[in-house]
């Protein structure tokens, strides 16, 4: 069969996952502490079916091959770990990390995950924990009657309790980082687990050792743009339609020879 | 039977083979740092101790275009692209040196700056290695400058990409899409004069509506070649007839 429609099919599908990618994206511009995903598109092997410098003639020969590329593949997508923009809520419970690092969740099944989404809430025993129910590590209990909690910038969160002068420490906020956060593997939820690629936590204390800071009261939104996003989606649909083009004319061309010949 | 039918035939054939490099061009136009490729014609007499009459087609890929592909903005520090001439060298799965255009770098668990595709970039010394750091910043040379973890302030001078830039004419496409030296050439010598742009990609320089173009041009060429073989079919038809008993 005609080669060229295997080829645009590689651009084809390639192009769908990309799509896929950009509405995902897109469809997350609202999500706190969502980080965009780039997908990676790389050509794929070229055949040689005539290497440059045969012989046309046993004196002369031909200055170059014929090597066919066989079309293009997405080798990954990658997490883009730039800063979402800060918006401010008033929540006492809301955290944002202004820099490196990610918040530690402690999943139900015992294994940690990670996350950039700082939206807290306090359960019926007074722990810190996400939207969904998971707790943060290491576990802070509010006791009841606190008024005031003040989260540092350090991570230390402290309250008043009611009748009482003294600020009283309830808890350190600890954030990890990785050497390669874009080989974290999301989850879902908002959350990322360690992997291979993205190599052990590092756990330190907010603001020291290059680590970022905690800003309460704030939420990081998501880093995805959406005139770039837009954009993208404009070239795929066209870089699609070109493709579509190409296997309707191979279509064309194999059926004008079974009709002619 | 004519002769003229094989003639046509292989017409059809490398035009299909020519169709193939189109569509893999088309395929690739989203894809950072491709280089389009050429399809050209080549008529291709036949040898030998007859009369010369016959000169089948044969379409063969005389060079890569090396022109430059847009430049897109991502803002990503680790995002680079090349300005003008120039390429960027990478250690290739065999470990010998090879070029691309293709900027979108990451670093592994191990600290290796890698291209997107995963291919080590080479520096002054061997692949690039880099210790923990809290923000990469490369150059407009090249150079690759971190804020290690926990040092505070500073930016310090870890490497720098090498960056050649050899005459185009002893360059070409291996069948990985990395592009490598011709044998014989000299060895490529880092070019201080190769300017980074950190924070954009470069696109494919695929010229979308010229590849289109030239696929649908080669696609109505296909069809003069099978009207041929279907007129020669006819020619012999006609002749046969002629000398049918009835």
């Amino acid at each position: 069969m005609h080669p060229a429609l295997y080829v645009s099919q590689t651009g084809l599908s390639a192009q769908d996952t990309k799509l896929t990618t950009i509405s995902n994206n897109l469809a997350n511009v609202g999500t706190i502490g969502f980080k965009r995903d780039d997908a990676v598109f790389q050509d794929l092997l070229y055949q040689i079916k005539r290497d440059p410098g045969a012989l046309s003639s046993q004196d002369s020969q031909l200055p170059s091959g014929l090597q066919l590329g066989t079309g293009v593949r997405v080798v990954g997508t990658t997490k883009q770990f730039s800063q979402g923009s800060m918006q401010m809520t008033e929540r006492p419970l809301d955290l944002a990390i202004e820099g490196r690092g990610l918040l530690q969740i402690a999943l139900p099944d015992g294994t940690t995950a990670y996350t950039r989404d700082g939206q807290f809430q306090v359960d019926s025993d007074g722990q810190i924990v996400t939207a969904n129910g998971h707790l943060l590590e290491p576990a802070i209990t509010i006791p009841e009657g606190i008024s005031q909690l003040t989260i540092g910038s350090d991570g230390v969160v402290s309250g008043t309790q009611a009748g009482e002068p003294d600020l009283q420490q309830l808890g350190q906020i600890d954030l990890v980082d990785f050497i390669n956060p874009q080989g974290l593997k999301a989850i879902g939820n908002n959350l990322f687990r360690e992997t291979e690629a993205s190599g052990d936590p590092i756990t330190g204390t907010p603001g020291l050792d290059g680590m970022g800071s905690l800003n309460q009261g704030m939420l990081e939104t998501s880093n995805v743009e959406v005139v770039t996003e837009l954009v993208n989606m404009i070239t795929t649909q066209r870089a699609y339609e070109m493709n579509s083009k190409v296997v309707s004319t191979a279509d064309q061309m194999l059926q004008f020879i079974s009709q002619n010949l | 039977m004519d002769k003229a039918l094989y003639i046509a035939m292989t017409g059809a054939k490398q035009n299909m083979f020519a169709q193939r490099a189109h569509s893999n061009n088309l395929a690739n136009v989203n894809t950072t740092g491709f280089k389009e490729d050429f399809a050209q014609a080549r008529s291709m007499p036949v040898y030998g101790e007859h009369f010369p009459t016959r000169a089948y087609s044969m379409t063969e890929r005389p060079g890569t275009s090396f022109e430059q592909g847009p430049l897109q903005e991502t803002g990503n520090n680790l995002d680079i692209a090349l300005k003008g001439d120039g390429w960027i060298a990478v250690e290739s799965p065999s470990g010998e040196e090879a070029y691309t255009r293709a900027g979108d770098l990451q670093i592994d668990v191990n600290g290796m700056l890698r291209t997107g595709a995963g291919m080590p970039v080479l520096g002054e010394g061997g692949p690039i290695a880099l210790p923990p750091a809290s923000s990469v910043e490369i150059g407009s040379d090249g150079t690759i400058s971190i804020l290690p973890l926990g040092a505070g302030v500073g930016l310090a001078q870890v490497d720098r990409i090498r960056l050649v830039n050899p005459d185009p004419k002893d360059l070409e496409k291996g069948d990985d899409g990395l592009i490598r030296l011709k044998d014989g050439a000299l060895a490529a010598e880092v070019d201080d004069s190769v300017q980074v742009e950190s924070g954009f990609l470069e696109g494919s320089n695929v010229n979308s509506v010229a590849s289109l173009t030239e696929i649908l041009s080669l696609s109505r060429q296909y069809e003069l070649q099978v009207k041929l073989m279907s007129q020669a079919d006819q020619n012999s038809e006609a002749s046969a007839r002629l000398l049918q008993f009835s």
